[in-house]
């Protein structure tokens, strides 16, 4: 049995998770290759055209896989990790969206997905696919068992200090812990806040992080930072916001411009994405209060290269001049 | 204190609430360009654009004297939950003092609703505050369903603007009204000149019925949706939207109740299985509800960019060809004016009526 996992949204926090998973129950896991222009395309043309870049990304994602021949493509249906908070509407209503718009609907597994935190490797969650795979209970626990203990691992090594794809290598064993040395350097530091699927897809943050490093930038996303802090912030808030991802980086932002540990904080954000929108206030807010420069970048499937490049060197630029 | 609220569908009823409580009530001016644009220049560029509406209403509230708004939270997933604290933040850091109240639905946040019920209350006794509600909401029943007929009539009335003229009458005498005796003379009152109102004869075939559904505030608030219900009325179209005051009310504030939405939901769920936020469950529910009632077409109203509605958007084209019913979705926001969307709404109704004649005469011909 084949299933296609597409390569955008929460692939970037939970592949470890789910590829263990299935590979454990002896099913192959065939995943979209990284995000180009033509699979963008592919989305663009599917998809109501003011909906965020992130979906439209996932849509090209799915139609990829849709061409090839697979069993089932995941789409979980991801509700909510948090008690009354949720995911993004747009992450609740996704699997619905895919299934009324294509011929075959049935190629889709979509397990609801509820947690009461980010380790979502619930039995409730994943038993529902017991009959689709055609496993026992039994089964379904032990596979769970083991993908809850690559994913830890794969947490944990960005708790460390690892960059996101390389906490992924590591995790799921293409490299060799010792091998893989933490990046150390930076003449300063950046506060890079944006969603996993934003900032870790090279094609739309065109390489940002990498872009980060050759400028000589130590760089901190919430994935690195340990939750009780991430959480703290938006503890003391009247009433946090209703979205668990879109808290973690509010409360991250937070944490890093209050905690003086970053010299500059970057806001990576999708044209047209409503929860941020809220975010951007907050952080305006914050960077008047504590004088830590911040910047937002917008970007949509017409950013063009240059223009991020020049932006970000010109912000960090100023960093680093203020610094000396 | 004074207090305001959030313009929207039949303000009056807060503003009645609230009076017969005894408060010196501020009634926010009808949404105009300059509401939008004040709040659209207040607002995050890319907030929701009904959170930009009500913080330019707001700000006009506060500025003819309130210092306390009265509005209804919302229970997430989606950002009209979070409105309240955006709006205070922001009204905070341009140098307005004013005090929230915010309603959430009775299951989200009994204790904060008790609160608030006891600020609102003043020295009225629990009991004067039970009847002045129930007053109020058997007001908003008999005005929604005179508006229903109205939404009827408009198509077919012989003079054109008669309906406009009597809905005009309808608000500014609701103002009028405080006890159950003047609202039953209200209501006799007007239906009895809805039931004078001239018809032109019309083939039952050559009726078009369409439903708007959406988001609720740009369903429900006319100055903001290019007051479509009219718009579409003197195209000779009978209109009914998927919101009502009084239902609303049923399904948020009435604890328990089987209510009409969770019948509506329960149709939706084969399209959005889960509540997504917003109403975009519902959307599809009152889709299904709508062409079991035998309607021509659905028109869908969205804010710009509104999360849960682009899901229900990317839904459509299936919906629609599924259960044979056109649907225009009509996005909105403070770019979008009304001489952009008429000629995509002319031709949709033409579209509806020239599908409707085909059908009738092929049943004709079968
Ligand atoms: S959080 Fe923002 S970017 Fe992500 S899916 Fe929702 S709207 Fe799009
Ligand atoms: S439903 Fe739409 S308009 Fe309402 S808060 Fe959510 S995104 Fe905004």
């Amino acid at each position: 049995m084949k299933i296609g996992i597409p390569r955008s949204l929460l692939y970037y926090y939970y592949y470890p998770l789910w590829k263990n998973f299935f590979e454990e129950l002896g099913v192959d896991v065939v995943t979209s290759p990284p995000t180009t222009k033509k699979i963008l395309d592919l989305g663009v043309r599917n998809m109501v055209s003011d909906i965020c870049v992130p979906i439209k990304i996932f849509m090209g994602h799915f139609y990829y896989l849709m061409e090839k021949e697979l069993d089932y493509i995941y789409v979980p249906r991801m509700v909510s990790i948090e008690k009354r908070k949720f995911f993004c509407p747009k992450f609740m209503g996704l699997p619905d969206l895919v299934r009324h718009t294509i011929e075959n609907p049935k190629k889709v597994l979509r397990p609801s997905i509820v947690a009461k935190d980010d380790n979502i490797a619930l039995l409730e969650n994943f038993l529902p696919l017991a009959e689709p795979l055609g496993k026992t209970k039994g089964e379904i626990k032990k596979a769970l068992k083991k993908a809850e203990t690559a994913w830890l691992h794969f947490r944990q090594l960005s708790k460390e200090g690892y960059f996101h794809q390389d906490a992924m290598n590591i995790a799921l064993g293409k490299v060799q812990k010792e091998n893989l040395p933490i990046y150390q350097g930076g003449e300063i530091t950046i506060g890079l806040i944006g969603y996993v699927y934003n900032i870790y897809d090279d094609y739309i943050s065109m390489n940002i992080m990498e872009k980060l490093q050759q400028l000589n930038i130590k760089v901190i996303t919430f994935d690195m930072l340990p939750e009780n802090e991430i959480e703290r912030p938006i503890k003391q808030m009247d009433k946090a916001l209703f979205w668990t991802f879109s808290n973690k980086l509010l409360g991250a932002g937070k944490h890093l411009f209050r905690k003086n540990q970053v010299d500059g904080i970057i806001h990576v954000t999708a044209f047209g994405c409503g929860p941020d929108s809220m975010i951007g206030k907050m952080f305006e807010l914050e960077s008047q209060d504590t004088q830590i420069p911040f910047m937002t970048l917008r970007i949509d499937e017409h950013t063009g290269e240059n223009h991020l490049q020049t932006r970000v060197e010109a912000f960090t630029d100023m960093i680093k001049r203020k610094k000396v | 204190m004074k207090i305001s609220f959030p313009y929207m569908g039949v303000p009056f009823v807060y503003k009645k609430v609230l009076e017969l409580l005894g408060h010196d009530v501020i009634m926010p001016p009808r949404p105009s360009q300059r509401t939008i644009d004040l709040g659209v220049k207040y607002s995050p560029e890319f907030a929701c654009f009904p959170l930009k509406v009500i913080m330019g209403s707001y700000i006009e509230a506060i500025k003819m004297g309130a210092d306390t708004i009265v509005t209804s939270g919302g229970h997430g997933p989606c950002r009209a939950g979070f409105y309240g604290e955006n709006h205070q933040q922001t009204l905070k850091q341009l140098g307005y003092d004013v005090d929230f109240i915010v309603f959430d639905g009775w299951r989200d946040n009994i204790k904060r609703n008790i609160q608030n019920v006891r600020k609102i209350k003043g020295k009225n006794s629990i009991f004067k505050v039970y009847k002045i509600v129930r007053l109020v909401y058997q007001m908003l029943q008999v005005v929604d369903s005179l508006e229903m007929r109205i939404q009827t009539l408009r198509a077919y009335e012989k003079a054109k603007g008669t309906c406009n003229k009597i809905w005009d009458a309808i608000q500014r005498k609701l103002d009028e009204v405080e006890t159950k005796e003047q609202l039953e003379e209200f209501k006799k009152y007007f239906y009895d000149q809805l039931d004078r109102v001239e018809l032109q004869e019309v083939a039952p075939q050559e009726k078009i019925r369409i439903g708007i559904v959406g988001e609720i505030y740009v369903v429900m608030e006319p100055s903001i949706n290019m007051q479509i219900e009219k718009v579409l009325g003197d195209m000779g179209v009978e209109v009914r939207r998927s919101q009502y005051l009084s239902q609303w009310v049923e399904h948020n504030m009435i604890p328990f109740k089987k209510t009409h939405e969770d019948e509506i939901l329960k149709k939706g769920e084969p399209w959005i299985e889960i509540s997504i936020g917003g109403h975009a469950k519902q959307t599809m529910g009152h889709i299904v509800d709508y062409k079991q009632q035998g309607f021509d077409g659905i028109i869908h109203l969205m804010p710009f960019a509104c999360l849960p509605e682009l899901i229900s958007q990317g839904i459509m084209p299936k919906i629609s060809e599924e259960l044979d019913i056109p649907v225009l979705t009509i996005p909105l926001d403070e770019q979008t004016g009304l001489a952009n969307n008429l000629t995509r709404i002319e031709a949709f109704v033409d579209l509806l009526k020239n599908k409707k004649n085909n059908q009738h005469k092929t049943a004709v011909i079968a």
